[in-house]
């Protein structure tokens, strides 16, 4: 794997994780809460 | 017996939809688990009261095959609602709530060895005029407290089915969902007398409460009973509000009892209590007179002002011994295979960005917090023991001599134990607090105990804390508690402030219910700690490993030119400007740049800071080889050359992230449950304002002192 491409796929992925970390930060401020992580109810449980 | 006139003889047919069954019963008699045994999911089951403070549903299937929805309701005495949980219940069951259906049947869970307290619930529940089955669970404890109950009486006088049950066991499952698989179930035959002076106020309400806020008869009686009665106060998001009619016809009764001084509200509550007590001596017999139990023993020591103290010292120190001491291998073997994986992923591509954000983004951050998972597990594996066995009640009451002291609500207690897994659950917990500033208070102070995310942060301080050299047991299990004392009695002296300034009130006096102590149910002890193990890795693979490949990011761009080294890099990166700003601040507290970055980024999520503390200082090692982290850190300098991580440091950070408001999810659910910011903003500030105070203290202090 060249040194560029790996620099393209680096990003590729950065840009993918910004992506999901901000998508998820909007979902929260819809519906605040820990989204289940905290063991509070989940999806599941809770309707 | 002459049957009620509100009630019809006859059955209550099958509903033409999934019917839905609510659960309902006191505080602590095993609804969870009972929910649990029925619709087969995990709900968190312990032996204390106000697990639950939210309605659950989930789905059981009848002996044909046939889905019943099964809403778990948080426990309650009564129907008449005294905090927001309690409310839940009464509103689901009253068909107040526009987001869960009104159910069509009704299990009522009884604890056997309290029926005749239990069975106030029961009788308000009757009232409502729908199918309902009796579940008297806990048998065996009933039957080894010398309680003989009599299900064929108590199904007699009551005219519904009883089914008897240990839910823990599994035993009664399958006769009560035989009994919920019946299509036809009967309405009660019980019958109670309401003192004829009320009887014409409860029927002109009931007649309001049919035409103006358009309730059926039977809920319109028991909501009118409930009116009259109560103190029917508390409201929650979701209640749909009485009818102005119904509210001014109910203020003019309330008004013309008060001119002729005559308590009819406690006659119709006394009038209930007597005819509860003609069906407990009918149906519960007692062999010999009670003696104190083993619970009641036990007690007499778990509870002492003094030997309490000292148990609970004991046991806390014995959690950590075991953290310390169990976890040391299986942490080693995890720290070996992470170094091992990017050692291999070195090994085995060319140098490039790609390869450095595997091994310096993801393994390192990711791997930094993965290493921690079985001192997790032991943790809740250890907390999930106490909380079985029923002591956590028992530490609440040692607990409460002292929070009533600081003015805490005794209720605050278990909301203050669930902030020690997560502040979030604890939060939530709060809305068992009835009055509003007690809660307020609580909540305030919750992120104050120290949640399982500062774990990893307070055993990589620890381990950094002696400069080549293993730290001693006993120091590591000390500094623990002293961490965790910080943040409790921290969490006091600011509920002691406020309750003095901001928020003035008297604290209420705790009525608690102590649980008799059982055997811990192993299933479900483990079955809690590989949840919170997961939900641990969960986080670790998702949002830490975002974050790491972030801020891998951010530390590795803009580039350096040719020739600078990592240090260089590191120092011009995104990261290192933000770190770089951030310094002044923190440099009084001992800390540099990098562990701003940390500080910064682990907002977030505190865990965050031991993956930012990977990725930055694995970022700057020079070198194909992955040295453990805590090697990375004891060997960071100041540019003079002084150790950055120096003892007084390490323990300047724990003190920090004991007292900052570190994550946001903490500050989100704040401001759900106080429904402003002005709270969650207030908290940010006197949070991170003290760890910033006492941190200046601790490190300036210890610097004085020659450390």
């Amino acid at each position: 794997m060249s040194s560029q491409f790996q620099t393209i796929a680096a990003l590729v992925v950065v840009a993918l994780a910004v992506t999901w970390l901000v998508a998820r930060a909007v979902r929260k401020r819809r519906q605040p809460g820990c989204g289940g992580d905290c063991g509070c109810p989940s999806r599941e449980l809770k309707r | 017996m002459a049957l009620p006139p509100h009630i019809a003889g006859g059955t209550g047919s099958a509903p033409s939809r999934t019917p839905v069954y609510a659960l309902v019963g006191n505080p602590n008699c095993g609804k969870s688990t009972l929910f649990n045994a029925l619709t087969g999911l995990k709900q968190k089951v312990g032996n204390y009261p106000g697990v639950t403070v939210e309605k659950k549903i989930g789905t059981a299937y009848s002996q044909h095959g046939q889905p019943i929805t099964v809403i778990d309701l948080p426990g309650a005495y009564s129907l008449a609602a005294r905090s927001p949980d309690e409310a839940v219940t009464r509103d689901v069951l009253l068909g107040r709530r526009a987001d869960t259906p009104q159910p069509d049947r009704i299990l009522c869970i009884v604890d056997a060895a309290n029926l005749e307290r239990n069975l106030y619930l029961v009788h308000q529940i009757l009232d409502l005029g729908r199918p309902v089955i009796l579940v008297v669970n806990m048998m065996d404890v009933a039957i080894k407290a010398g309680l003989e109950i009599r299900i064929d009486r108590l199904e007699h006088e009551l005219g519904i089915p009883v089914i008897a049950c240990e839910a823990v066991n599994g035993r009664g499952v399958i006769d009560l969902k035989l009994a919920m698989s019946r299509a036809d179930l009967p309405l009660s035959r019980h019958a109670w007398d309401i003192p004829a002076p009320i009887a014409k106020a409860v029927a002109e309400l009931q007649a309001s409460l049919t035409a103006s806020d358009g309730k059926p008869p039977l809920i319109a009686r028991a909501e009118a009973l409930l009116l009259l009665t109560d103190q029917d106060s508390v409201r929650v998001a979701g209640s749909t509000p009485l009818s102005s009619r119904t509210a001014e016809l109910l203020r003019g009764w309330q008004q013309r009892w008060e001119g002729e001084g005559t308590d009819w509200a406690s006659s119709l509550v006394n009038s209930r209590y007597e005819a509860i007590g003609r069906i407990a001596s009918a149906a519960v017999t007692q062999a010999g007179a009670a003696g104190p139990t083993l619970s009641d023993k036990i007690d007499r020591f778990a509870t002492h002002p003094v030997w309490g103290w000292l148990t609970l010292g004991v046991l806390m120190t014995l959690l950590f011994l075991s953290i310390f001491t169990l976890a040391e291998y299986p942490m080693n073997l995890i720290d070996g295979a992470v170094a091992a994986l990017a050692d291999g992923v070195k090994a085995n591509m060319a140098e490039g960005d790609f390869r450095d954000l595997i091994t310096d983004g993801a393994i390192a951050g990711v791997g930094g917090v993965i290493i921690f998972l079985p001192q997790i597990l032991i943790l809740f594996f250890f907390i999930g023991l106490l909380e079985s066995t029923g002591y956590m009640a028992r530490a609440a009451f040692i607990m409460d001599r002292l929070m009533s002291r600081v003015g805490l609500n005794g209720k605050s207690f278990i909301p203050l134990l669930s902030s020690y897994a997560c502040a979030i659950p604890g939060i939530m917990a709060t809305r068992t607090i009835e009055d509003q500033k007690d809660r307020l208070v609580t909540i305030l102070i919750a992120p104050l105990m120290s949640c399982s995310a500062r774990l990893p942060v307070y055993l990589l301080m620890i381990a950094a804390l002696v400069p080549g050299e293993q730290v001693p047991l006993l120091t590591k299990v000390g500094i623990m508690l002293l961490m965790y004392a910080l943040g409790t009695f921290g969490a006091f002296g600011f509920a002691w402030l406020f309750k003095r300034t901001l928020l003035k009130g008297e604290p209420p006096l705790m009525i608690m219910e102590l649980p008799p102590y059982r055997l811990p149910g192993l299933k479900d002890v483990m079955l809690q700690m590989f949840e919170r193990g997961w939900l641990f890795l969960r986080r670790a693979g998702t949002v830490i490993l975002g974050i790491s490949i972030v801020l891998w990011f951010l530390a590795a761009y803009p580039k350096a030119p040719d020739g600078a080294t990592a240090q260089q890099q590191l120092a011009q990166s995104f990261a290192g400007r933000a770190g770089h700003l951030l310094e002044p601040a923190i440099k009084p507290l001992g800390f540099d740049w990098q562990i701003g970055i940390g500080l910064i980024s682990s907002f977030a999520a505190r865990e965050v800071f031991v993956s930012t503390m990977g990725v930055v200082f694995n970022a700057e090692a020079e070198g194909d080889d992955t040295a453990p982290l805590r090697q990375a850190l004891l060997a960071a300098k100041w540019p003079d050359g002084r150790a950055l991580f120096t003892p007084l440091v390490c323990f300047t950070l724990m003190v920090f992230y004991v007292f900052a408001m570190q994550c946001v999810s903490t500050v989100a659910i704040v401001r759900r449950e106080t429904n402003s910011w002005k709270w969650p903003l207030f908290q940010i500030g006197y949070l991170t304002g003290t760890a910033w105070i006492l941190s200046l203290v601790v490190y300036q202090g210890g610097r004085a002192l020659g450390f």
